[in-house]
Formats: structure tokens, C-alpha cells, sequence
């Protein structure tokens, strides 16, 4: 069994489009009636609604004034509108500080774990070493330990090495909890890029690690765009880690830690806490939507070739 | 000019006090105290600690505080995990429930060799031994009114049915409450005349006739009298009184503020009604915020500690407390203050907490609180009778009090 | 209200973090070379080099944590045990299997309830996600602007989805009551009643892991050749065919894993069952939650520790047994 691997072509939709008008009527419309497109997207439009109908919710609590989560309106735009939740949270609450916080760790995480997972994906893709298999199925384990596992020991690391309240614990360990898992979408990729283009540059004399950065790195985008992507995401939203590492002096919260301050043990700030709800969720939607393209089968840990 | 006043004050108060005050010396030396506090922001009481302890600094500025911030349960949990890796911090500022699991775990100190206790409202005493200082004391349930639609609160459980009958209609409701919370179960079981521990204060008591009274009339209110929306938590109970479909709503104090500022001269507060059968007030839970000392604090930080806190519990401060957060203070001297006996608000607050009972700090509240819930959603969801529900909750929470070990 | 000082702090944090990973990074490598390379000279001391920080990171930040509860798990260490507990040997162990682990649930149906939960999230998973992939593999009109929605609930944070979600299924106000309503059924107690409960923390799970699948069977799709399609389609074969026949096998190699990650994830899944039951209904825990509350609630640490290691063997007796039988960890012994 072999498949047609999108592997080191970074703009798969392309090539398929041009020829799509040639091999549509066997492969991608496969000459649908009118009935059968319309049935298709109904259905889909359908879909959307669904995805989206809760972000509306969260919108229109996010619009009404005082502290109402609850309404027996249902409209999605309430009558007494008005945007006094996102002023307070922009420029009363530290909403702007949070997010920042977040994004400086997350991006800072998600680089230096795709730094050290793509370099060992590499060792891991193209020699065959003592300890090899083992450390790849321990890396597959580590995925399987819940978190709530970690807590306690990891909250005694963590003062024992100095590192309350410092985005520098916060920073190693999202780092290296990311690691495992882009390893193997980055081994899996790795996996299916032919060894003979490394195989010629080596013969032109480029040293491995020259073949590496210059040949694998460059035909992985995608898989790395992936990657970063997945580590992106985990990062912003974690909450438990944070919590334990960074405590609550104000000025260092990231914003899962800040919006939960809106949250009383009974009293909740409702409308403040949907206004921020969907500002801290528009920059990890427009990441998500501009590298939708990449996500492409990244994750087939490495099983390819069977 | 003005700097130089504030400061000139300020030194006069500090010696001031500093004559006044009895017991330890204050450090001289350079020291850091770090206070941990539940206290949010959304109410301004986190503020409200930031203020005390700049203002202790400014009388002492070779003492420096770092507060930080954690909700409550992060709070007791992440103490106990720091104490355990030897690094508490120095102060507690937290509820009295979390006296229960740090003095079972032993790591927090008792404070009646630094305190004259008798001059603040009952503390948690466990083992003969105190194990904090009241900062406020409050945080009951009580009966909060809209006067546009009842004119005077029910005196007794009968009429509070009659009324809410009679202001029941379509979408609009005699009174609502959380439902599905045992702490809004609480003050009806002690109207009731029961209590969720025997004498010796661990031992469960759930499966009683007060216990069974309890459901039968939550249960009542609901599906006989129907006064009571089908399934209110919370949320829902706050926003039908918010939008005024609801004439009474049963909730704590901590939620005055937000309501006196929404129905501003509609509003009214007055006790829990008395239950008619047994003649006996409604008996919310009372609990309040307390300093707690962990268990390795001593030396210098100790003393400071100790002065900090008497400057946060003097009777200035416990009033300044009152007016900005609208607590009832932990300082006996200040809950006689007019302040609260010409507040109508604050007066009916008072009042309601004197028929209150303070909250049981043991670890087994936990085993109760677990137990009740369940078994009080399944009645009040029509789905078990009282008195199986009553049976379930005892069994249950002997099986989680055998576990605590 | 943005702190500008803090800004500058975090930024030199930030900094000072990167110089220090890179510190530790070029001693390690330094070190390494010295003795691999000049020392010992080993062969593929390049090898050794580019995964030795990972599994630095890793040796500090899971296996320790790892060794310290399975040294926990054998002691008695509670809140009454807090400083001064003792060893006991397995006893946790046998107590995770023959005592309520949490309130009056015993492990076993709490485990097939969390097996349960996970079977049915991930069916609906990959079905879901299979075909709206399907759906979206075609040249359309507004294929970008479906694709972009329907990724919506991935890029929700998950807890501010699960708030949104606990809302709706308010039994007054949700949505789903007033709709029910309004047909003449009878509204559901879904916060108070087990089974609804139960369903309703399905319900959004479901909704949050379809966009995943789609993306990645998307991908998956869009990545065989039309080839096979067209000599299909001469033998005269039917849609339906095709589907078993072609694109369920090209697949196979794109769906085991993430059927593996998703089962991981969801069994795992924290999140959901904890925020969505509200009421803390016992008939809504899994086997994570209940983890968490005894660990958290109840602090009995020495049972927790082995009730968490007890689960992780599952899981791991699971991924072995389901990569064993569909090979997905074939690329691993090559």
C-alpha cells in the first residue's frame, strides 16, 4: 500500500486545483447533480451554525449591561447593547497585560519546543540507535499521564528550583510537556521525505547537519507549522500549570489566570467575563484560520510507509 | 507640602499607636512578609488588604509586604503543598473553613498566646486551642426583598407561602433562591431544629426528622405551593431578582452590595422567616475571613505579624472595613457601632447573622457538603422522597468520613 | 490599564529565559561532544546530541514527578498523615480496586463509565469529523468559509466553551430547554439528573473534538491520488464502495493515530466533565475527575498517587494492545 504523500510540497491545494477541471468529474466533484450540492450545503451550513451558535451566546452575554448570564431574551443582540464589558476589562481590569503575558510565554514556548523537538525528530527519523524504539514509545506514553498527576510534585519542583512567579518555569515546562508530542509529528513528516535528497547533498560534501537545516527543514513547513501550531494553542489555554507556577501577582497572570479572578466562589462577573472570553479568542482564531492550509496530514506518526 | 503632611499624620498616628499598644516590640530589621489572601478584586476587597498592609508599611517602612492573591481553593491547596515543601509564606488571610484541614494537617499555629481573644466574635476553637483571628464575620444567607412587589418581608414560613402564592404568576415568582447548593439548605435544616453534626461536632446527623422536614418543605415550596421556579440555581435565582420577576430571593451577603446599587430604595433585607411548626429561626452558617499563622512563622516576621495584624483588626480599621466592604466586622467593639444600627442594610444583616450559627470548620464538612448535594438535587428534581434521600445522605457520608482516614 | 514596567520586566524575563535555555543547551552539548566524541568516541555521538535536551526536559519534568508519586503512592500520606506518614507498601493499591474511590463509586464502574464516555466521544469523533471531511473534499463554492467555521469550537478555549455550553443547558434559560419547549416536549433537568447530565457533557465534547478530526482526515484526504478513484470507477464501482474500498484503507494510516491521541485525549479529558458538572454530580465523574477530587478535595495523596498510576497503566496497556493490532507503531522498529 502506498500513498500519494503531500510530503515536501508545502502548497498541496495548488497543484490539485489546476488539475482539478481535468480529473473533477472522477475525483474531487465527481460530477454531483444540482440536488446532491444543495443537499451539501445545507448540511454544512447546518454544521456551521452549530460551531458557531455558542460564540454568539458568549458575545451576547458579553453585550449586556450589568451582571445578566442568564436572560429569558434569546435574541443575540440584546436591546440595552452596549460595550461597557470590553472597556472595563481593556482599560480597568488587566485584560491587555494578560494577553501580552500570554502571548510573550506562549510564542516563547512553542519556538523553543519546536527548536529542540525538531532537531531530535531528526535523530529519531534518520538513524537507527541503541534506545532508539524505547525512547520513542516512552515519548508516546508520557502523552497518557493526566495532568492532575503532575500537579503536586511539580508545584515542589518548581520552589525547590526558585521558580514561582517566573514566566522561566512556566516557560520550561510548556516547552518540554510539547516536546513528545511534536516529536513524533515532526518524525512522522520527516519520515516521508525521501533520505536520497540528503544522500546528494552529502556526496556534494554538506556535513549532516548542513542536509538537515538546508534540505528537511525547509520541505517541512507544514509539518512544523503544525507543530507550532498545536503547541500554540496548548500553551494559551493552559491553566492548571499556570496556576501553580505563577500565583497571582497581577502583573504576570496569564489571561486564563486573570479571567478566572472575575470568577467569585457564587458571584461571577458574567458580562466581563464573555467580553474577554472573546478577546483573548480572536488572535488564536486568526492563527488558526491562516494556517488552516498547512494542517494537512501531518500526524501519522511515522506510519507511513507500511 | 501636601506629601509632607500626609506623612507628618502618619508619624503621629504610628507613635500613637506605638504608645498605645501593648506586647511584642516591632522589628527593626529589613523584612519581607508574605500574605497570602482569597480576596478578590471584583469586590474591591483585594484592594482593600493592599491598603492596610501600604499603610502598615508607611508606619514601618523596614516592613514590606508582598500579598498575593489566590482564589480559595487554590489557596488551601497550594498552602498545604508549600508547607509541605517548606516554603509557607508568612500570614494567611482566608476563610474559616480552612482552619479544618491546616490544623488537621498541621501546619498552621494557635494564636491565644498573642491575641486577647475576647475582644473579637467567637473564632474557630479546635482542641481547646484558637486557631484564628476574625478580620469579619458574615458571609450568611438572608432574605433580600424587592419592595416594589412585597411591601413588608413574611414573618413566619405560612405567610412567606401565602405571599409568595399570591405574587406568583406567569413568569413572575414569589421567591427564589439556589436550590441545588446545601449551604442554601443549611439555615432550613437549623429552622428546622437540626444540625449535620451530633454534640461532639463529627459525627453526621443527617438522617433526622429535621433532616426530612428540610427536603419536605424545599420540596413543598417547589412542587405543592409551586412558588418556586422549576430548577433555580444561582445564576438563575440572581437574575429573576435582578430583573425583578422574583419578590425575594434568599443569598449572602457578599451579593448586598450589588443589589443595593440596582434596585437602590427597593431593596430590603430582613431574617430567613421563622418556621411556623417549630417556632425557631432559619440558622444560616456563619463563617468569616481569619489570619491564620502558619506553623514555622517566629522569630522577627512573627512579631511583625503579630503587629500587622492588631493594626488590621484596631477598631479604625474594622470600621473602615464596615463602610468600604460592607462587612460586619470580627471585632466585637465595632459590630455595637451605630454605623451598622442606622444602616438598614447592615442593621438587617446583623440581625440575621444573630440567629446564624458559625459553620463547621472540621475536615468532615467536607464529607457533608458531598453527601447533602446530591441527594437534595435528586428530591427537589421530584426524583427520591425525603426520607430515602435523608438515609442516602447519612450513609454516604459516613462511607466519605471512613475515607479521610 | 497596561503596566508598561511589567511590560519591560516580562520582556527581559522572557529574555533572560531564552539565554538561560540556550546556556544550558550549549553546556550540554559541550559536554556531550567532550565525552562522545573526544572521549569515548562513539560512532553516532550526533545522535546523542540532538535528543539529549529533550530528554534532559523530560528526565526533570516527568520522570521525576513520575518517581515522587510512585514513592507517594506507597505511603499513607493524607491530611492527617501530612509530615508524618509511613510507608504501607501496595495497600493504596489494593484499595484503589476494593474501596469507593471517591464518595460511593468503586473503581470498576467508574472505569466503564470513563470507557463509555470515551467510546462515544470518539465515535462521534470520527464519523463526525470523517464526514465532514468528505463533504468539504470537492471543489465548492464557499469551501474556505465552512472550513473556517467549523474550526471555530478548536480555537474556543475550552473552558470558556464549557461555560458557554453549561448556560445552554440551563433548565430556565438554555437554549435547548426553550427549544424544547417550544416544540411541546418536555425540558430536560440536564444539570441535576445523572443521565442528562451525562449526556450533556457528551453532547459538548462532541461538538469540540469534530473540528480535529476534520482538519486532519481532511488532510488526509486530500492526499490520495484521484488515480485510484478513476480505476474504481471503471470496474464500475458504487460510491458506497469506493469509500470501504479506497478511502477507509488509504486512511488507515492518518486514522490510527489519531484515533489513538483522540481515545488518550478524551479518556484524559478534564475539562468537560468537570466544568460541565456542576452540581458535582458522582454519575458525572470519570476516572480523571474523581482523580482530581480525591487528590484535591479529599487530599488523600498516597490513594491518589496510585489511583493516578492505575490509570496510566490503562491507558497504556490500551495504546499498546490497539498499536499492536493495527500496527501503528510499525515506523518505530524500523
Amino acid at each position: 500500500m502506498t500513498i500519494n504523500n503531500p510530503t515536501y510540497d508545502s502548497s498541496v491545494e495548488k497543484p490539485q486545483k489546476t488539475k482539478a477541471r481535468k480529473k473533477s468529474f472522477f475525483h474531487a466533484n465527481r460530477g454531483d447533480s444540482t440536488f446532491k450540492r444543495t443537499i451539501i450545503h445545507i448540511i454544512l451550513i447546518g454544521y456551521c451554525l452549530i460551531s458557531v451558535y455558542p460564540l454568539l451566546r458568549i458575545f451576547s452575554v458579553s453585550l449586556r449591561p450589568g451582571n445578566r448570564v442568564l436572560s429569558t431574551d434569546l435574541s443575540i443582540i440584546p436591546p440595552d447593547a452596549t460595550f461597557e464589558n470590553y472597556r472595563i476589562v481593556l482599560f480597568e481590569q488587566g485584560l491587555l497585560q494578560w494577553i501580552w503575558n500570554s502571548i510573550a510565554v506562549t510564542v516563547t514556548t512553542a519556538i523553543i519546543g519546536l527548536i529542540i523537538a525538531a532537531t531530535s525528530a531528526y535523530a529519531f527519523s534518520r538513524y537507527k540507535f541503541k534506545g532508539r524504539s524505547t525512547l520513542l514509545i516512552y515519548l508516546l506514553t508520557t502523552q497518557m499521564i493526566p495532568t492532575a498527576m503532575l500537579m503536586v510534585p511539580l508545584y515542589i519542583l518548581a520552589i525547590k528550583l526558585n521558580m514561582i512567579g517566573t514566566y522561566r518555569g512556566l516557560i520550561i515546562a510548556y516547552s518540554v510537556t510539547s516536546v513528545p508530542f511534536s516529536i513524533w509529528i515532526l518524525k512522522g513528516y520527516y519520515d516521508t521525505i525521501p533520505i536520497e535528497l540528503e544522500e546528494a547533498a552529502i556526496i556534494d560534501g554538506a556535513s549532516p547537519l548542513q542536509a538537515f537545516f538546508k534540505i528537511i527543514l525547509p520541505l517541512s513547513t507544514p509539518a512544523l507549522a503544525t507543530t507550532f501550531l498545536f503547541n500554540f494553542s496548548q500553551a494559551w489555554n493552559e491553566f492548571l500549570i499556570a496556576r501553580i507556577i505563577l500565583g497571582s501577582q497581577e502583573s504576570i497572570l496569564t489571561w486564563p489566570l486573570g479571567l478566572n479572578r472575575l470568577m467569585g466562589q457564587y458571584l461571577v462577573q458574567w458580562g466581563q467575563y464573555n467580553a474577554a472570553a472573546i478577546i483573548v479568542s480572536i488572535p488564536v482564531m486568526i492563527l488558526f484560520l491562516s494556517m488552516s492550509k498547512y494542517m494537512i496530514s501531518g500526524l501519522t506518526l511515522g506510519s507511513v510507509k507500511g | 507640602m501636601k506629601k509632607l503632611r500626609i506623612v507628618l499624620i502618619f508619624s503621629i498616628l504610628a507613635l500613637a499607636f506605638a504608645a498605645c499598644s501593648q506586647g511584642a516590640e516591632v522589628p527593626t530589621d529589613e523584612l519581607t512578609i508574605q500574605l497570602w489572601t482569597q480576596e478578590g478584586e471584583s469586590d474591591n476587597a483585594l484592594q482593600y488588604v493592599t491598603s492596610l498592609t501600604d499603610a502598615f508599611t508607611t508606619m514601618y517602612p523596614n516592613i514590606t509586604f508582598e500579598v498575593v492573591q489566590k482564589d480559595t481553593e487554590t489557596l488551601r491547596e497550594d498552602f498545604q503543598t508549600a508547607s509541605l515543601a517548606g516554603a509557607a509564606p508568612d500570614l494567611l488571610w482566608t476563610v474559616s473553613d480552612h482552619a479544618g484541614p491546616f490544623t488537621t494537617a498541621g501546619i498552621i499555629q494557635p494564636v491565644d498566646d498573642y491575641f486577647d481573644m475576647d475582644i473579637y466574635v467567637p473564632s474557630v476553637v479546635m482542641n481547646g486551642q484558637t486557631w484564628g483571628v476574625p478580620i469579619s464575620s458574615g458571609n450568611h444567607l438572608m432574605l433580600y426583598y424587592n419592595k416594589a412587589l412585597i411591601a413588608e418581608p413574611p414573618a413566619d414560613t405560612d405567610e412567606l407561602i401565602a405571599k409568595a402564592q399570591e405574587l406568583t404568576s406567569g413568569d413572575q415568582y414569589g421567591i427564589v433562591y439556589n436550590m441545588t447548593e446545601p449551604f442554601w439548605l443549611a439555615p432550613w435544616l437549623g429552622g428546622f431544629d437540626g444540625s449535620v453534626f451530633a454534640e461532639d461536632g463529627v459525627t453526621p446527623t443527617l438522617n433526622t426528622q429535621a433532616m426530612i422536614d428540610t427536603l419536605q418543605f424545599m420540596y413543598d415550596l417547589k412542587f405543592t405551593y409551586g412558588v418556586i421556579p422549576e430548577s433555580v440555581d444561582y445564576d438563575t435565582a440572581d437574575t429573576l431578582f435582578k430583573e425583578g420577576k422574583a419578590a425575594m430571593l434568599i443569598n449572602g451577603d457578599w451579593s448586598l452590595g450589588g443589589y443595593q446599587e440596582l434596585l437602590g430604595e427597593d431593596f430590603g433585607v430582613a431574617p430567613i422567616p421563622m418556621v411556623t411548626s417549630t417556632g425557631k429561626y432559619p440558622a444560616p452558617y456563619t463563617s468569616g475571613k481569619y489570619f491564620m499563622f502558619p506553623k514555622d512563622l517566629s522569630g522577627a516576621k512573627l512579631d511583625a505579624v503579630v503587629k500587622f495584624v492588631e493594626f488590621a483588626t484596631n477598631e479604625e480599621n474594622q470600621l473602615n472595613q464596615l463602610n468600604t466592604l460592607k462587612r460586619l466586622p470580627g471585632l466585637k467593639a465595632v459590630l455595637d457601632n451605630e454605623a451598622i444600627a442606622s444602616d438598614p442594610i447592615l442593621a438587617g444583616s446583623a440581625k440575621q447573622m444573630s440567629y446564624g450559627v458559625p459553620m463547621p470548620s472540621v475536615v468532615e464538612m467536607r464529607c457533608i457538603w458531598d453527601a447533602i448535594k446530591p441527594e437534595q438535587n435528586l428530591v427537589l428534581a421530584g426524583n427520591e422522597t425525603p426520607v430515602d434521600a435523608a438515609a442516602a445522605m447519612q450513609s454516604a457520608a459516613e462511607a466519605c468520613i471512613l475515607q479521610l482516614e | 490599564m497596561f503596566n508598561f514596567d511589567a511590560f519591560l520586566k516580562s520582556l527581559s524575563e522572557i529574555g533572560s529565559t531564552i539565554l538561560v535555555v540556550v546556556l544550558i543547551v550549549v553546556v550540554l552539548e559541550a559536554l556531550l561532544y567532550l565525552i562522545l566524541v573526544k572521549w569515548l568516541k562513539v560512532k553516532n555521538a550526533l545522535v546523542y546530541m540532538l535528543v539529549s535536551p529533550a530528554i534532559l526536559g523530560l528526565l526533570l519534568l516527568q520522570i521525576y514527578p513520575l518517581l515522587w508519586e510512585g514513592y507517594i503512592s506507597m505511603t499513607n500520606m493524607s491530611l492527617s498523615h501530612f509530615f508524618n506518614y509511613s510507608f504501607i507498601g501496595l495497600r493504596n493499591y489494593v484499595r484503589v480496586f476494593t474501596e469507593p474511590v471517591l464518595k460511593q463509586v468503586t473503581f470498576l464502574p467508574l472505569l466503564w463509565r470513563t470507557i463509555l464516555w470515551t467510546l462515544i466521544n470518539v465515535f462521534f469523533h470520527v464519523t463526525g469529523g470523517m464526514i465532514l471531511a468528505l463533504l468539504l473534499n470537492r471543489d465548492m463554492k464557499m469551501r474556505g468559509v465552512y472550513r473556517m467555521f467549523i474550526i471555530i469550537p478548536w480555537a474556543l478555549p475550552q473552558v470558556v466553551a464549557a461555560m458557554a455550553w453549561r448556560g445552554e443547558f440551563n433548565y430556565e434559560y438554555g437554549w435547548i430547554n426553550v427549544m424544547l419547549k417550544q416544540i411541546g416536549l418536555t425540558p430536560v433537568q440536564w444539570m441535576t439528573s445523572p443521565t442528562p447530565n451525562f449526556a450533556a457533557m457528551c453532547l459538548v465534547n462532541i461538538w469540540l473534538g469534530i473540528p480535529f478530526m476534520t482538519v486532519i482526515f481532511l488532510g488526509g484526504l486530500q492526499s490520495i491520488s484521484g488515480e485510484f478513484y478513476e480505476a474504481a470507477e471503471m470496474d464500475g464501482a458504487s460510491n458506497w464502495q469506493k469509500f470501504w474500498k479506497i478511502t477507509l484503507p488509504m486512511m488507515k494510516p492518518i486514522m490510527t493515530p489519531s484515533i489513538i491521541l483522540g481515545t488518550v485525549w478524551t479518556f484524559n479529558n478534564f475539562n468537560i466533565p468537570f466544568f460541565i458538572n456542576q452540581y458535582e454530580l458522582e454519575s458525572s465523574d470519570i476516572l480523571v475527575t474523581a482523580l482530581f477530587r480525591a487528590a484535591f478535595e479529599y487530599n488523600r495523596y498516597g490513594f491518589s498517587a496510585a489511583f493516578a498510576y492505575v490509570i496510566f497503566f490503562i491507558l497504556l496497556i490500551y495504546s499498546a494492545i490497539y498499536a499492536k493490532t493495527t500496527g501503528a507503531l510499525k515506523g518505530v522498529k524500523d
